[in-house]
């Protein structure tokens, strides 16, 4: 047995359906090499590092697998991800994982979980001082 | 009105930071814990940050300490976060 993983980046309006779509293809395909998808997550919403597709945004998904090792598994994940489901994966990449490693990793934080800021919260802070109202200013002004 | 103003950090000013926090030898993050090198991966890209110049260039490991094997593994993971967007290849325009 080996055991896969595969990071996927969506466009960002992915819907609810589109998502349980891309699982269910994921899942039939592993079904089909008598392999186990052991998870499916979603990561969340993510500003990109660089425009892909002309999106400043992304949704990550981070799918793993058990399979036998002659199974010709990792070419058809492949053209499934990159080619069948073009217009809703941007990027995908399938890596090889310890099959007695631990399942645990860590990883970014999403927008969704980051600290949400209020739009009142903005104005209140105390803005960076320009050269014109500083001390000196002050002074003049008592004269 | 002598405040002193952040300016962009570049290599060179890196480098002496480096040179003046660091007591005795300098050692190798990786190498201590192995928790720590666990969580050397392409996924945590939080931690990846750290050794990416302001300009999104790795640092080498003259700077940041890290023996052969774990820069090497390092700069590995780095390459594979950035085709999929968690890291820049470079800083955009200004």
């Amino acid at each position: 047995m080996k055991r896969y993983e595969a990071l996927l980046l969506t466009v960002p309006e992915l819907t609810a359906d589109e998502a349980k779509s891309i699982e269910q293809n994921v899942a039939r395909l592993v079904e089909a090499h008598k392999g186990t998808l052991v998870s499916f997550e979603r990561w969340g919403k993510f500003k990109l590092a660089y425009p892909v597709k002309k999106n400043d945004y992304g949704v990550y998904f981070l799918t793993r697998f058990e399979i036998n090792e002659s199974e010709p598994l990792v070419s058809e994940a492949k053209t499934l991800l990159n080619v069948k489901l073009h217009d809703l994966i941007m990027r995908s990449m399938i890596t090889h994982l310890d099959i007695n490693g631990s399942l645990s990793y860590q990883r970014p934080t999403s927008l969704e979980e980051g600290p949400s800021r209020e739009v009142g919260s903005f104005f209140r802070e105390p803005r960076s001082r320009g050269l014109s109202d500083g001390p000196m200013d002050e002074e003049i002004g008592n004269e | 009105m002598t405040k002193k103003i952040k300016l962009k950090i570049s290599a060179r000013l890196l480098k002496k930071r480096f040179r003046k926090t660091g007591q005795g030898g300098k050692q190798c993050r990786f190498c201590g814990s192995e928790e720590y090198e666990q969580n050397l991966d392409y996924k945590n890209s939080s931690l990846l940050k750290n050794f990416l110049t302001e300009r999104g260039k790795i640092l080498p490991s003259r700077i940041s300490g890290n023996c052969a094997l774990h820069q090497r593994s390092l700069a590995r993971q780095i390459r594979k976060s950035r085709t999929l967007a968690l890291l820049p290849y470079s800083a955009g325009h200004f």
